[in-house]
């Protein structure tokens, strides 16, 4: 297996640029416009002191904007009404949210909770495609002015001491044996005053930087979940566009974290989905299965009957809340969005946060392009803008939650009920948290038949109505690659899988990766028999393998820019 | 050589379609991207270009979002591009679209104008030999490379079972591209900088409307095959049911 790494001897184009985004999700692109307002105001006033946009970039790895773009969603116009007011009236929203229920599901009954709790209020939010509220926000982005690079990926940061000094975006052209097609295309080395991280969940520079820079020093480790969504046309009358339903518990049982949602879009178009906590005991199991089940549950099999799956896609997302957050801040970079871990997971809403902690982040922007200053001083202005607006108020109440979830469903809505009553204090200021996958136990230590947790366990079977194999829901990802390129997967040591993970956890890789990269085939010269095996090509960008590989050994590093899921409509 | 190469935007390849609710043709809430052979078409342009020089300019009917396809020819090298820019050229059949195209074209002087051999969307084939007619210039299609000669091209056809032929045509000509003719390059970032700068230059419905005339070719329904599946089973011996085989396949299935 040959893995993609940075060639040798490769001249790179050079490139000047104020700013680079690294990211056209809804945080970079709220940055992007954030800052094209400011310099516009700006250059309105100073006739004599113009600050210049043609310099300020941004990289994004999908072919088009939106198209790696996965959430819900539901959307909390609180940010966007500030950055554009009155979108409502152009932006692409499905609904308002006008009714929304909370369920918790035992194996075929269901009990509605009385009244919904107050993190899952919605009204006043909106029902969107996530996908296609990029697309247009985005378009805003180019109208003003700001070069978007759709299709590169930025593989690599580059760093002079303590500065990052810029991006290196992805070489394309490199065949599977990692050496240059006829046609390569070395990265060019973006040359930034300022480098804004705006990747999501798990983003590849981001890791790169917080290692770099020892950043994850003295907070709690992320923590994240797994979403897996699949969208449905249903049979008119079933779900009213703008309503929303959240369930707990069935098919999870009172050891794993998560849950599900539905909710009514416009045209009799359903998202729905489940979030599974990377934080799971049983490395058997699959979160693609745990929608399977959740389907088959009758409340959910009635909604849907008749209907029809129309797109299926899975992305991570960070759970860990306040303590797990990064600096955001340094010499020459800041980080926003998914990616500094802005997700309010008692509300289980992100985007509101992204899109302010962009425009807080072209805020500082601005100003250091006004003083051509790009320390860490003038920069860490980013984190008390944080820190003195609404989103620490609105994480800070919440800096605890997950974590009271760590021991089990019900001492979690203990610990949530208290720290309800206390500001989000708990029984203290901070909970401690535990990465993921140091949670995952050894298959010795787990009942072989997979007691309370077997209708959880191994791939979904899918009868191909209503439950689907994964390979049938990836098909409805619309992921494609370029095939002749080295694997992004980078598995640092295959002898662990083919020797120790394959015995001490049943290779979990195959089950948590929600596009069945990851294959154990027969390899009779394998101490057990099989060998681990790559699909990079069905890759949705998820970032699971990263996260929540049980020896840390798998690194995710973009594909040749251009590749990956395509969530037309998600 | 100053060369014209049009090109199309078509749904992005193996997105799951939905059709319209005429059941005319498909909804567009969908990715779009370049028609592939177009991708070639336009790459042998640009090698022409290199090789002899001249201009390459790219041109394409349809709405904003089609704008994309020229975006990404000028930032490949194409040096100007021409969008007929209105809805309304979504629906038109080949024979029109040509209309358009001469009509945009009447005051420019090309040697050459390459379109892809077919579209991924409708793939009839004609739009390039309909412009090329309506011209009055020679054409050949499923072109698989191109040598410029004293008194014009030399180009090698693709046909049936492996075999090709070679033509020599005057100039000016129409070729339609046979993909994988050769290596697509890709965009650069200074070449993607670049193209926000260069020429573009917009026609409208209006500006083409004495050209073009009602529709000759109309989809009535388009739908979903259904799938449907036989099986038999036919007993014997080997060779009786090899003979079975064969007379199934020769007078029922009509595939031998």
């Amino acid at each position: 297996m040959i893995f993609r790494k940075p060639l040798e001897n490769i001249e790179h184009p050079e490139m000047p640029a104020d700013v680079v985004i690294v990211g056209g999700g809804p945080a970079g692109m709220a940055c992007a416009l954030r800052l094209s307002q400011l310099i516009d105001q700006h250059n309105a006033q100073n006739p004599d002191s113009q600050l210049n946009k043609e310099n300020v970039y941004v990289l994004e790895k999908a072919r088009e904007l939106g198209q790696h773009c996965l959430s819900g969603a539901l959307l909390d116009p609180r940010s966007m009404r500030k950055l554009l007011p009155g979108f409502e009236k152009e932006a692409p929203l499905d609904a308002e949210v006008a009714k929304e229920s909370v369920y918790f599901l035992t194996e075929k009954g269901k009990l509605k909770f009385p009244i919904t709790p107050p993190a899952l209020r919605d009204h006043g939010n909106y029902v969107i495609s996530l996908n296609r509220f990029v697309k247009w926000l985005g378009g805003k982005v180019e109208e003003a002015g700001i070069t978007v690079f759709t299709g590169f990926a930025g593989s690599e940061l580059l760093v002079d001491g303590n500065r990052v000094t810029g991006v290196r975006t992805d070489d394309k052209g490199v065949d599977k044996q990692n050496q240059p097609k006829s046609n390569f295309e070395p990265g060019y080395d973006l040359n930034a005053k300022i480098v804004i991280l705006a990747e999501g969940p798990r983003g590849s520079l981001t890791k790169q930087l917080i290692a770099k820079f020892d950043l994850a020093k003295d907070r709690n480790p992320q923590t994240y979940g797994q979403g897996i969504k699949e969208l449905w046309e249903v049979p008119a009358g079933r779900i009213a566009a703008g309503e929303v339903i959240y369930t707990m518990g069935w098919p999870l049982t009172s050891k794993e974290y998560g849950g599900a949602w539905i909710y009514g879009g416009k045209d009799n178009v359903v998202s729905l989905g489940f979030v599974t906590g990377l934080d799971y005991p049983d490395p058997r199991l699959d979160p693609q299965h745990v929608l399977q089940d959740f389907k088959r549950h009758p409340f959910v099999a009635k909604l849907l009957e008749g209907g029809k799956m129309i797109r299926y896609g899975a992305k991570s997302l960070p759970y860990g809340g306040w303590w797990a957050i990064p600096p955001l801040a340094g010499d020459g970079w800041m980080i926003i969005g998914d990616s500094a871990g802005f997700l309010n997971s008692q509300r289980l809403k992100g985007i509101h946060l992204a899109i302010k902690s962009g425009m807080l982040a072209a805020e500082t922007a601005f100003e250091a392009l006004k003083s051509s200053d790009f320390s860490a001083v003038k920069l860490g202005d980013f984190q008390k803008r944080v820190e003195s607006s609404w989103i620490k108020e609105e994480l800070w109440k919440v800096r605890n939650f997950h974590q009271g979830f760590e021991h089990g469903f019900w001492r979690g809505m203990f610990h949530a009920g208290l720290q309800q009553l206390t500001g989000g204090r708990g029984m203290r200021n901070r909970y401690p948290a535990t990465s993921g996958y140091q949670r995952m136990k050894r298959l010795a230590d787990l009942p072989a038949d997979g007691g309370g947790e077997a209708h959880l366990l191994g791939p979904a079977k899918g009868d191909g109505k209503l439950t689907f194999t994964k390979l049938t829901d990836l098909y409805h990802s619309g992921t494609k690659h370029e095939e002749d390129q080295p694997s992004h997967l980078i598995i640092q040591n295959t002898d662990i899988c083919n020797s120790r993970c394959i015995k001490e956890f049943g290779s979990p890789c195959q089950n948590f990766c929600p596009a069945n990269v990851y294959e154990m085939v027969d390899d009779a010269e394998q101490p057990h028999g099989k060998r681990i095996s790559l699909n990079p090509s069905n890759c949705v960008h998820c970032k699971t393998c990263d996260i929540q590989d049980p020896y840390q050994i798998i690194t995710w590093v973009p594909p040749e820019g251009g590749g990956g899921p395509n969530y037309d409509g998600m | 050589m100053k060369i014209l190469v049009c090109i199309k935007q078509v749904p992005q390849k193996d997105t799951p379609l939905k059709l319209n609710e005429y059941g005319t043709w498909i909804r567009e809430d969908v990715s779009y991207e370049v028609n592939e052979p177009d991708a070639f078409a336009l790459e042998e342009a640009l090698r022409q270009k290199e090789k002899h020089g001249g201009e390459v300019v790219a041109i394409t009917a349809g709405p904003a979002r089609s704008q994309q396809v020229l975006r990404e020819a000028l930032a490949k090298g194409a040096d100007r591009a021409i969008h007929l820019e209105d809805n309304a050229f979504v629906g038109l059949d080949a024979f029109n679209t040509a209309r358009a195209f001469a009509a945009a074209i009447k005051d420019e002087q090309f040697d050459l104008i390459f379109t892809g051999l077919q579209s991924d969307d409708y793939g009839y084939a004609q739009t390039g030999v309909i412009l090329a007619e309506l011209l009055g210039w020679p054409h050949a299609t499923i072109i698989m490379q191109i040598e410029k000669t004293d008194a014009g091209i030399r180009v090698k056809r693709e046909l049936e079972a492996g075999y090709f032929q070679f033509v020599d045509i005057p100039l000016p000509a129409v070729l339609t591209i046979q993909s994988g003719i050769n290596k697509l390059r890709y965009a650069t970032l200074i070449g993607i900088k670049q193209a926000k700068n260069k020429p573009m230059r917009k026609v409208s419905f209006d500006d083409v409307k004495g050209a073009v005339t009602g529709n000759l070719q109309k989809i009535e329904r388009l739908y979903i095959p259904e799938k449907t599946k036989n099986t038999e089973y036919m007993e014997g011996t080997p060779s009786e049911i090899a003979k079975k085989l064969v007379d199934k396949l020769r007078n029922e299935v009509h595939v031998l």
